[in-house]
């Protein structure tokens, strides 16, 4: 599996909001990518896509819920068409699969659509251990391949560089000379992958989707290298999640109408290729084997827990990390595994495990925007308190386990939250006691911007430490609105 | 037949009922689309044909503006030789020697190989036979500079030519060259995804559970945005793609 660096959230976030390119690459993808997305909802005529989104949870609900009815009905209709379906229970699993596909069709070169999944079980090295040359040839997968880099964005996965970058690291692992425009890379790109392709005797894709009905692998691409794959290798190995099937070749539609638009704002992506088997005897080309991973790794656990089945509804569209201000403030890699962003907070402790990524479900400010523009209305924020609430009441200390003093707080909270005069008594009090301090010549309290500077409570030491807690006003909304509402009377009474 | 490496369908299948707490069996309610018939699926596109005769010229005129949005070149031609004419006018533009066509009907129509040999242009139908075995049709799509294939379906909703590969149509004719030209016919154009899903399930309803081993959505040249969100188009798939409209 790939390198778990999520117990290190804090510090890498700490260290990846000062990347000053970092910062520009994220900032457009607030105004690009989910600007695109905004744009392409608001064509939709006339506006169905809530409905669209209720279609998809739909289906979404009924096929996890049975899925191991759909998981069989898949394999016996890729099994008919004449592929092979394999079941790898983790990640170790799956590699050894496609490694021994390898070896046994005397494979040399394998070149490789983009897929998340790969990136998570860390094929590439397994592969690269028996001899095998691995090509990403998604063109941001290939520089971060060049790179030795992770993905920073679901969809776009080398964001995080610049083209000068780009150029450099062209130049420096395939001796190219200093590319100018963004252009020239994709031509070179296209130049080199293109060889790459036709000398491949193996193409691996992630897949979208998987059609139980039709036993057929959906991708959704725009480069043309995922058609690639799937076309020219003497042998196509896809490798996905279980959790991607959907029953009817027709729910497909709804499917296609929310991912592009969600994803990159586009109507429909320049490609959707549909792969049922391998090529029938009378096809003019394509591959002659075709293999099919499906992988658990950890998925089973979501699926048993009801609270968090609704991660697996995800089809991994990104708008979520374009929409999510600690995201956009941090970028990808600080969430130090392959799926970023807010559903990657959830679903990566799931994954790796949640005393190793215990931090992630504190990653989020909980606004709720991840799930406003999700396509398919996972309720993620739910997801992350759920979570929180399992750290909080481990018994594990190393777990974010909450302290007495965190507990008795809560306590506390809770017990004012529930009485409006117990909570207006409080405020009260609270604004009798911070006067005399805001006096002292040189209060704590006055060194912030109009609040508390930098007090360190030891039970709000996480806040305060990058934040001011702000001063109560001379009066609550409560009070004001009272206020109003009395005056209003009085108007309406003279 | 298992893989070594992995573990059986049933312990896998095992695991997800386990953790479902669900014992083996169909849903209880049936997935209504699952359910359907071939007869059911026949009445569904005979209603979907009598849709699309009502709403042909309409659905030509959608076509073609949301195909433009999408980055097709489109060009509406009267009548075949007006299509011959758009084809071979790409092929000037690009300066192209050589090109590589399907093997679809719709060269019956338009008569592009005779045509083309006039102008100039070799035309190649990428069909293996006794005489060219697939690696030769192979270099020979490698070459070319443009590749020239018909529409099985053409989607006006999303500006899409659909190709469904199968002996006459290879996979690499719309993919390898450089520019991709589409010939689209009036009784190709569908409205909807919707409609083509529908007519795939048909068709696969009928062939006794075979509706062939590939599918492309093809919408615009090959694109990526992938260095500094910037676009840029033809990566690893064509530059240019150029929609004729015969009619």
């Amino acid at each position: 599996m790939a390198d778990v660096k999520t117990q290190d959230f804090f510090a890498a976030s700490a260290v990846s909001i000062q990347d000053p390119i970092l910062r520009q690459a994220l900032i457009k993808v607030g105004t690009g990518f989910d600007g695109a997305r905004l744009a392409a909802i608001e064509d939709v005529t006339p506006n169905r896509w809530d409905e669209w989104r209720e279609e998809a949870r739909r289906i979404k609900i009924h096929t996890l819920d049975h899925l191991d009815y759909y998981l069989d009905l898949l394999e016996r209709n890729v099994a008919k068409a004449g592929g092979q379906v394999h079941f790898a229970a983790d990640a170790a699993q799956a590699n050894a699969i496609v490694a021994g596909i390898a070896r046994s069709g005397g494979v040399k070169i394998v070149t490789k659509g983009k897929s998340m999944v790969s990136e998570e079980l860390s094929l590439n090295p397994v592969l690269e251990s028996i001899g095998v040359e691995v090509f990403e040839t998604d063109l941001g997968e290939y520089i971060i391949q060049l790179a030795g880099e992770t993905p920073s964005h679901l969809v776009a996965p080398a964001l995080h560089k610049t083209k000068e970058q780009v150029a450099q690291l062209f130049s420096d692992k395939l001796g190219l000379p200093l590319l100018e425009s963004i252009e020239d890379m994709a031509k070179a790109a296209r130049e080199i992958l293109r060889e790459k392709f036709l000398q491949a005797e193996m193409g691996i894709s992630g897949a979208n989707f998987l059609v139980a009905e039709t036993g057929t692998l959906v991708i959704i691409t725009n480069e043309g290298n995922g058609r690639m794959c799937t076309s020219a290798p003497r042998i196509h190995v896809g490798i996905t999640g279980m959790e991607k099937v959907i029953p009817s070749l027709q729910d497909l539609a709804v499917f296609l109408r929310l991912l592009p638009r969600s994803a990159t704002g586009q109507r429909i992506t320049s490609y959707v290729s549909m792969v049922t088997g391998p090529r029938r005897e009378t096809d003019e080309d394509g591959p002659e084997e075709f293999h099919l991973v499906i992988v658990d790794n950890g998925r089973s656990k979501m699926l048993a827990d009801p609270e968090l089945r609704e991660a697996l509804y995800c089809i991994r569209c990104g708008a979520c990390l374009n929409i999510c201000p600690v995201y956009k403030k941090v970028g990808g890699h600080a969430y130090g595994w392959v799926y970023p962003g807010p559903i990657g907070a959830v679903v990566s402790p799931l994954l790796v495990g949640l005393k190793q990524a215990k931090d992630l479900p504190h990653a989020s400010s909980l606004c709720g925007a991840c799930r406003e523009v999700c396509p398919v209305k996972i309720n993620i924020p739910r997801m992350l308190l759920h979570l929180r609430n399992e750290l909080a009441e481990s018994p594990d200390p190393k777990t974010n386990a909450a302290t007495p003093a965190a507990r008795l707080m809560a306590r506390g909270y809770a017990w004012l939250m529930s009485s409006p005069a117990l909570l207006s008594l409080s405020h009260r009090l609270a604004r009798s006691l911070q006067r005399p301090l805001l006096m002292l010549p040189f209060s704590p309290l006055t060194k912030g911007a109009g609040g508390i500077g930098r007090v360190r409570l030891p039970f709000l030491s996480r806040w305060t430490r990058a934040k001011d807690l702000p001063l109560l006003p001379p009066r609550t909304f409560h009070e004001i609105w009272q206020q109003e509402l009395s005056q209003t009377a009085r108007r309406r009474d003279t | 037949m298992p893989s070594s490496a992995g573990i059986g369908k049933e312990e896998f299948l095992a695991s997800v009922r386990r953790a479902l707490g669900r014992s083996p069996g169909p849903p209880a309610a049936a997935y209504p689309r699952l359910e359907e018939t071939t007869q059911d699926l026949e009445d569904q596109a005979r209603e979907l044909r009598l849709r699309l005769e009502t709403q042909g010229p309409r659905l030509m005129d959608q076509l073609a503006t949301v195909a433009e949005l999408q980055g097709w070149k489109v060009h509406r031609a009267e009548d075949p030789e007006d299509a011959m004419a758009a084809v071979l006018a790409v092929a000037d533009s690009v300066g192209a020697r050589t090109a590589v066509r399907t093997g679809q009907d719709v060269f019956y129509e338009v008569p592009l190989d005779a045509g083309a040999m006039n102008w100039g242009l070799a035309v190649f139908t990428a069909t293996h036979d006794e005489g060219l075995d697939r690696q030769a049709v192979r270099d020979r799509i490698i070459e070319a500079e443009i590749g020239i294939t018909g529409a099985d379906y053409a989607v006006a909703e999303t500006g899409s030519v659909v190709v469904v590969p199968r002996q006459g149509l290879g996979r690499l004719v719309s993919l390898v060259p450089p520019v991709h030209v589409a010939v689209v016919r009036p009784q190709d154009v569908v409205e909807t995804l919707d409609d083509v899903f529908l007519l795939r399930r048909l068709e696969y309803h009928r062939n006794g559970g075979e509706m062939g081993s590939y599918l492309n959505f093809i919408t615009g040249p090959s694109r990526t945005a992938d260095i500094e969100q910037t676009l840029v188009v033809g990566v690893h798939g064509p530059k240019e793609a150029h929609m004729v409209l015969l009619g």
